[in-house]
């Protein structure tokens, strides 16, 4: 029988005593967007896995915060681990998501997070 | 083009809903022709993403932790520490890979417990052959007691 080699220690020993996602700073490169930016979600294909929420999809946020350096879900779920990403953390009006949402809590805003790729200037 | 997008969100989100009370819609082996992209979006999309979906009230328990669901936990981190597979498949595996059926018929550590046991299967940790085996003896077992 042969057996496929699945080595998944490399990400153990990167992390031990470091943490994770801080084991990967400083290898995402400089970062598209800054907090106060205006982004919109794109509509990329979410086929076999993502943690990108679809509601939030073609909605226009602001960046509150640049999070960290992490591979993203959709890499490192399959231990894609080579290509980390900036994660935003983006706050939204929730009459920008939820059509129906009653004017009289306009002012209500939901915050969620990001890789990167799935920001893009509105 | 962000208009349509959003349209689509609203669309997909109505449904995945539909998808949820299968018992109400069934559907086995479509023609290709009966499935339109829009549920095709709706059957190939990650099981977990259910945030906007119609659905009903759920009761809340104030329960703790059973034995085996905390027992489940630990194997679980064992398996990351000792490199069979990291959290982020982990997550994939038990929320998204097991299926919708699975994923919101199954209490949240069973999903997890069978997971680990799938993935040990999968990287050939153990044969199918070998768990099937234990299975059936421990509940052989445990008939006695």
């Amino acid at each position: 029988m042969s057996k496929i080699e699945h080595d998944r220690t490399h990400h153990a020993a990167k992390a031990t005593g470091i943490g994770d996602p801080q084991c990967f700073h400083g290898e995402a490169g400089p970062a598209k967007f800054k907090v106060g930016d205006e982004v919109r979600v794109r509509n990329l294909p979410d086929l076999f896995y993502t943690r990108c929420q679809v509601y939030t999809r073609g909605a226009v946020g602001r960046v509150t915060e640049v999070v960290y350096e992490s591979p993203a879900a959709e890499d490192e779920s399959w231990d894609n681990t080579d290509q980390p990403e900036w994660f935003y953390s983006v706050v939204f009006r929730q009459k920008e998501l939820w059509p129906d949402y009653p004017d009289l809590y306009e002012n209500d805003t939901l915050e969620t997070e990001f890789s990167e790729r799935w920001l893009e200037a509105p | 083009m962000s208009e349509s997008t959003r349209e689509q969100v609203m669309r997909h989100l109505e449904t995945v809903g539909y998808l949820q009370p299968a018992l109400h819609k069934p559907q086995h082996a479509p023609y290709p022709d009966q499935i339109d992209h829009n549920l095709y979006r709706a059957y190939t999309r990650s099981a977990h993403d259910v945030g906007g979906e119609p659905d009903v009230p759920i009761t809340w328990e104030e329960k703790e932790e059973e034995q085996w669901e905390l027992n489940t936990f630990a194997t679980c981190e064992c398996l990351a520490w000792r490199g069979v597979w990291n959290a982020e498949e982990r997550r994939r595996r038990q929320n998204v890979d097991l299926g919708q059926t699975q994923y919101l018929g199954l209490p949240y550590y069973g999903r997890w417990l069978l997971t680990a046991a799938r993935i040990l299967v999968d990287k050939q940790y153990v044969t199918l052959t070998e768990l099937v085996n234990k299975i059936d003896e421990v509940k052989r077992r445990h008939e006695q007691d």
